[in-house]
């Protein structure tokens, strides 16, 4: 113990001797890598012009971290964060021109490196550029190429982050500092976000209560908006893209313009795609034989649609930025495996075409519109999100009589014959932080509060309409010692409250007692209400000495039930299974310890992440032995329980430069769960990822003048098998994955047209995904797909 | 320097290495059984008669403990068949429903038992439609596992 101290304290001292002035020398050059003559350089307030080297030199520069801002004529501005220390005083700014690539923020490994260093949780940040090279169906089908990582998908369009196996309501989407609240909890309802919209993706591994409050106990995917530079005028880019499988198109558009105080920005996308392919011509719903016609998963089609407006204004004191966004998407569920049962459908009527809707589908149109506002002071800062949110989701479907529902749908009824759920949900929510620093400390406080109204319709029942409101209190305290050290603590108070409304079967159900039969309309939820609160907290440290970087965190954190945890009593459709809250279920909390170390070479980089949980009453959806016999017509009932959890696991990152075109990397999860206690000790959670290992390589060559930035890159995805499950999973057989990924940017008539092919599933293999929520009906996962995107960047002159 | 940090890191891993408990206690992921025996009935494309009452008999197998079943009986009507059973009996023509038989019970299966011939009485009223009708069996063990049969009868 004694050592380990002397250990820490050595550490430190000598980060502290170390302390001292440099030299710095900044290379600008332009795309093709020639230098640039009279460049403007600032570091910081100073400011210096290159030579006819294209070299800036500044003399006897703190070590430290620094904005690096780049000014030439016909060139477009350049920024970006940079760490000068002993081993770093030369950089190279690589200038982009003017005329295509205005929206181009620089986002690099540079800026992400100091933002992941000084922050005691383990993020991962991407950005566009990387959701162009690995585009999937949705935006969280892209980022599971992350390590720790994975999607609930169901369809090609839908799909739900997984982060080291947490998702649905343990995982917080937040868009431009809002809270996304769609009907999350559903593992069929998607996430109404338009991943072309996106800026700069920040996902944040492990429990982030203190941040986000209750649903981040998983961790938190931040979706940060596009930031538009002043003086830019007009501008704007053209996506366009295809897919094969599922013989997808589609298009994003975007216009944007700024003068030296207002900007905004514009975009709309639309998408269209027929039902998608799989590597069998035969299926399994749950031992009824389903045969496929054409490979083709049958009516799982859809259209999606996004529109998307801001406006702000930019002072050196103020800004406020305002942000509205509709989206709408149509999408079909698979028809054969969709319903109280597994059904037989209307085959020649479904495979006549493969791009038609029919029933079941369902339609969801989500409203956003947010406002941020900033204000500076002169040592402080503080910022204003407030938000409203429309979800309305419908889901239709031919009238099934579930248990004693009369045969034939009644003609007295108001509700039209196919619907068959309806949520409907107004969000409005606000968050209020001030930022100041007192010596050392970076001190954060702040509000979070939301009120939730959710309403129900259709002639079937899962969960009741419910109102809901939340709000909560931090403080964070982030203690910079010196360069190498940061301290962080926080703490949160949250209060939550539930009003469930009761809701009445609208048809009477057959009782038995004693022999005799009786006829009653049964209530399926009574009007109660819960309240909740919590006390939550974290302790973290960055130590960065160089190339090594550590960090540590260590918390708890918490989620109050949800809605159906709390009150669900309906058939699910996917599992055909009979699903039933609990009232008394107490909010999940869960301790953590997360660790990271990362050391960086110029040639090689090593990253690895180990973290540990436990939640001495983790709900999860338990497959009890019974049945019930009145609305779930005999279906096995699934009831929610809290059971004490352990996990634990880690994510590898390895980086290697071979040559200084071909790079490689290796990304490894591991994720071990297990309940030590209640009615499945022993087994795993749900949708538990297996262990999985992604080989890369890349190769980027320098191709001409004419073509820049063109990579050809090939993922080799090994995955174990699942043989740890909990019922109703199955065990799931390894599988092997090879994915291409080339492009790169063409120049003619001083027009930039960013390219982006990949082919995914190249061997069209099939596999089955254990976290699909189409696996338990052995559906493997899509064929080849071939998805070719194009961005046209362009750039509309006044004059 | 670097070894220091190596040896925190074997330390980290070391910690880690610690927490997996040797866990070999048998976890059961083993799905119950619905034997076919000569004494079962109905079977596929059986036949029961309206008003009269019939024996339904299945012998329910599982290698722990079983946990209950459930059986339900509804029209085909529409033809949406979801049989389990590799053949396919010959339907009626569709037709709409007026007053089709509607059967729904769950029944518990006593504690311990690895081994249940079920039996249960089903009285099929003399006024419902006849016509063709799914028998679904759901079975299920303790742990949860669930097996269903659907088989396609008819009522004369």
């Amino acid at each position: 113990m004694k050592k380990w101290y002397a250990f820490f304290f050595s550490c430190f001292l000598a980060s502290y001797a170390l302390a001292q002035n440099t030299d710095v020398s900044v290379y600008v050059s332009n795309a093709q890598n020639n230098p640039v003559q009279g460049a403007k350089v600032w570091l910081r307030t100073i400011e210096v012009y290159t030579d006819a080297s294209g070299t800036a030199i500044f003399k006897d520069i703190p070590l430290g971290n620094y904005n690096l801002k780049v000014q030439a004529k016909t060139y477009a501005d350049y920024e970006k964060r940079i760490q000068i220390s002993k081993g770093e005083q030369h950089f190279h700014a690589k200038l982009k021109p003017e005329v295509t690539e205005l929206k181009t923020v620089e986002i690099n490994t540079n800026a992400q490196a100091i933002r992941k260093s000084s922050e005691a949780r383990n993020i991962d940040i991407v950005d566009q550029e990387f959701v162009q090279r690995h585009l999937g169906g949705s935006l969280m089908k892209t980022l599971d190429r992350l390590p720790g990582i994975s999607s609930i998908g169901i369809g090609s369009g839908q799909s739900k982050p997984l982060i080291r196996g947490m998702g649905f309501n343990r995982v917080v989407v937040v868009d431009k500092g809002i809270k996304h609240e769609g009907q999350q909890w559903g593992a069929d309802h998607g996430l109404e976000i338009d991943q072309f919209a996106a800026g700069e993706i920040e996902v944040i591994k492990g429990p982030s209560s203190f941040v986000y409050g209750s649903d981040a106990i998983g961790g938190a995917i931040n979706l940060k908006p596009v930031s538009v530079p002043l003086n830019q005028d007009l501008g704007g880019s053209v996506n366009l893209i295809g897919k094969t499988n599922n013989k997808h198109y589609g298009g994003s558009v975007n216009l944007f313009g700024s003068n030296k105080k207002w900007f905004f920005d514009s975009r709309v996308t639309y998408q269209n795609y027929a039902d998608y392919r799989v590597p069998t011509d035969k299926v399994y719903v749950y031992d009824y034989a389903v045969n496929l016609h054409n490979n083709q998963l049958r009516n799982t089609a859809g259209r999606e649609t996004g529109l998307h407006f801001s406006t702000g204004y930019v002072g050196k004191t103020f800004k406020t930025a305002f942000y509205a966004s509709n989206s709408y998407a149509k999408t079909g569920f698979f028809a054969n495996a969709h319903g109280l049962e597994p059904r037989n459908v209307d085959e020649a009527l479904h495979d006549a075409s493969d791009r038609d809707i029919q029933l079941p589908y369902q339609t969801v149109n989500h409203f956003k519109l947010i406002n941020r506002t900033e204000f500076n002071h002169s040592n402080s800062k503080t910022e204003l999100e407030l938000g409203f949110q429309h979800n309305y989701r419908q889901e239709f479907n031919h009238y099934t009589a579930h248990g004693f529902m009369p045969p034939v749908y009644p003609t007295n009824m108001s509700i039209p014959i196919n619907l068959e759920r309806v949520y409907h949900k107004s969000i409005y929510s606000g968050n209020l932080r001030h930022s100041f620093s007192i010596n050392k400390h970076q001190l954060q406080i702040g509000f979070n509060g939301d009120y939730q109204d959710n309403n129900i319709s259709g002639w079937s029942f899962l969960i009741p309409a419910f109102q809901q409101f939340n709000a909560g209190l931090f403080a964070y305290d982030k203690y910079i010692i010196n360069n190498d050290l940061i301290l962080h603590g926080a703490l949160r108070y949250d209060y939550g409250t539930y009003q469930f409304e009761r809701y009445d079967d609208w048809f009477p159900s057959q009782r038995e007692v004693n022999g005799i039969k009786t006829e009653e309309v049964l209530t399926r939820t009574r009007d109660f209400s819960r309240n909740f609160n919590s006390f939550v907290w974290s302790v973290g440290a960055n130590y960065n000495p160089g190339k090594l970087n550590v960090k540590a965190n260590i918390g708890k954190s918490f989620r109050m039930p949800i809605a159906k945890e709390l009150a669900a009593n309906g058939v699910n459709y996917h599992y055909f299974s009979f699903e039933r809250g609990n009232e008394n279920l107490d909010p999940e909390v869960a301790y953590q310890a997360d660790f990271g170390i990362t050391w960086t070479e110029k040639k090689w980089s090593v990253n690895f992440n180990p973290f540990y949980n436990y939640f001495p009453n983790y709900i999860y959806l338990n497959p009890t032995p019974y049945h019930d016999r009145f609305y779930g017509a005999g279906n096995q009932v699934f009831e929610y329980q809290q059971s004490s959890v352990v996990r634990y696991g880690a994510e590898l990152k390895v980086n290697y430069q071979l040559l200084p075109s071909l790079s490689t990397e290796f990304l490894g999860e591991y994720l071990y769960s297990e309940q030590l206690s209640g009615d499945k000790k022993g087994f795993t959670i749900p949708f538990s990822p297996a262990p999985s290992a992604l080989l890369n390589l890349t190769w980027s060559p320098k191709l001409g003048e004419k073509l820049s930035n063109t990579y050809f890159s090939v993922d080799y995805r090994l995955t174990a098998r699942q043989e740890n499950i909990v019922p109703p999973e199955k065990k799931t057989p390894g599988y092997q994955i090879v994915n291409l990924q080339l492009g790169g940017s063409l120049v003619f008539n001083k027009q930039n047209v960013d390219m982006s092919l990949q082919v995914q599933n190249l061997f069209d293999a099939k596999y089955l995904n254990h976290t699909s929520f189409y696996r338990l009906i052995e559906l493997p996962e899509a064929s080849r797909n071939v998805v070719l995107s194009l961005k046209i960047p362009f750039k509309v002159n006044d004059q | 320097m670097m070894k220091k940090t190596l040896a925190l890191f074997a330390l980290v891993l070391l910690i880690f290495a610690a927490c997996k408990k040797d866990n070999h206690e048998e976890k059961d992921t083993q799905y119950p059984e619905i034997l076919a025996t000569a004494n079962s009935f109905p079977t596929q494309c059986g036949v029961v008669t309206r008003g009269q009452t019939f024996t339904f008999k299945a012998t329910f197998s599982d290698n722990k403990e079983l946990g209950a079943f459930s059986l339900d009986i509804h029209h085909n009507f529409d033809h949406h068949n979801h049989s389990t059973e590799v053949n396919q009996c010959t339907f009626e023509a569709k037709k709409a429903p007026i007053k089709p038989f509607i059967f729904i019970q769950n029944y518990n299966i006593p504690a311990g038992s690895k081994q249940h011939e079920a039996t249960a009485q089903i009285v099929v009223p003399a006024d419902v439609d006849p016509g063709d009708y799914h028998f679904m069996i759901r079975l299920t063990d303790k742990e949860g596992w669930q097996t269903i049969k659907g088989l396609s009868i008819k009522i004369q």
